[in-house]
């Protein structure tokens, strides 16, 4: 008994110290919300995402998140991105706000996410060998039918490898969602979302490593998502389709990003 | 005087053998998607003398119950802890006995 419990001590220390370990759970796809892991939970979250940019390719992310608290949690994570050298993160929720009735839950939380630097493979100067950072803020209503959401985020990124400007991001959401079936807790259950989501890239003050991120450029998409779940399995998908953009590339190709997920928690 | 200690003796042991098995049934707030449930299944699976199969969670009626066999009964404070724990709200508890004879079995 007192191994175990050692063990589990070993898991809990190992998850919060090497990993500094948290949950994303029921929330939107592409957004973020104020969702965290039960205490002492562990998450596991795979993902493969296809970038908007063409020339971006594809993602696949590990993450593992743990539940310190009821309202804390934090987590790491590796990605593999097809367009740039493997970077890692950590991050965490605080969800600071929660009100529970019957068949609802509204809260509100903080995040925090670093990102190591990572160099472009098709453009390495584009890259940074810095850390970029991610704070935000989110709000969300979960009920038996009903869900919103709204998040605002502020990405903080450092200066490119040749000294060029990365300018920081503003990305604000709002998503919405509903389960048609209102599934008891052994069965398969369905949400369906669709979700705004907007990335307000400021105008850099030196020189800028590419157009878009030249220009203060607002871009605008629309996601549908769905999410389902079994139990403590989920399987999330979305597509981002750009609905507005205030900044010509003369790419022509048709600009999106799609996401697939599949969390595990115990 | 031997006989009526004897007599005592047997009609002790000619009572069936009982448990103290009590049934909690919760209503609990928050209880929005069986995804986040999940951790309120497994806090109570974790607590000792609870019948694993016993647990039950109904999200439509927001109700969580269970049967567990204990040496003191779980008070409402610690099943508040517990049910917080999992990240949702304990409105209300309504415990039962479940006396299950054991000589039956």
């Amino acid at each position: 008994m007192a191994f175990y419990r050692l063990l589990q001590g070993f898991r809990a220390l190992f998850l919060l110290v090497f990993l500094a370990s948290a949950a994303e759970a029921h929330d939107p796809i592409f957004g973020i919300g104020p969702h965290v892991l039960y205490k002492a939970g562990t998450e596991f979250h795979l993902s493969i995402s296809r970038e908007k940019l063409a020339n971006h390719g594809a993602e696949a992310e590990l993450e593992v998140s743990y539940g310190i608290t009821s309202d804390w949690s934090a987590g790491a994570g590796v990605s593999y991105p097809e367009a740039a050298s493997f970077h890692s993160s950590i991050f965490t929720k605080y969800r600071f706000w929660r009100q529970d009735t019957f068949g609802t839950q509204e809260s509100a939380a903080i995040m925090a996410k670093v990102i190591s630097g990572s160099r472009e493979k098709t453009s390495p100067s584009e890259g940074s060998e810095e850390s970029d950072y991610i704070l935000g803020l989110a709000y969300g209503y979960e009920g038996r039918k009903w869900y919103r959401w709204a998040s605002i985020r502020h990405r903080i990124n450092a200066k490119a490898v040749d000294g060029n400007d990365r300018p920081d991001v503003w990305l604000v959401d709002f998503a919405g969602g509903i389960r048609f079936v209102p599934s008891e807790y052994h069965e398969p259950d369905w949400v369906w979302m669709l979700e705004l989501n907007g990335e307000l890239v400021e105008k850099a003050s030196q020189n800028a490593v590419n157009m878009l991120q030249h220009q203060s450029a607002n871009q605008w998409f629309l996601s549908p998502g769905l999410m389902w779940t079994y139990r403590n399995l989920a399987i999330k998908s979305g597509a981002q389709l750009l609905v507005y953009n205030n900044v010509k590339t003369d790419s022509g190709a048709v600009e999106y990003r799609a996401h697939l997920a599949l969390e595990f928690h115990f | 005087m031997f006989m009526k200690w004897i007599g005592i003796t047997m009609l002790i042991l000619s009572f069936p053998v009982r448990s103290a098995e009590i049934h909690y049934q919760m209503r609990v707030d928050g209880l929005a998607c069986p995804f986040c449930a999940y951790g309120m299944e497994k806090k109570i699976k974790a607590l000792a003398g609870v019948d694993k199969h016993s647990v039950v969670i109904e999200l439509n009626r927001g109700i969580v119950s269970f049967v567990a066999d204990t040496q003191v009964p779980l008070t409402g404070d610690v099943l508040k802890v517990l049910v917080n724990d999992a990240g949702f709200t304990l409105q209300h508890l309504e415990t039962t006995p479940s006396i299950k004879n054991k000589a039956s079995q």
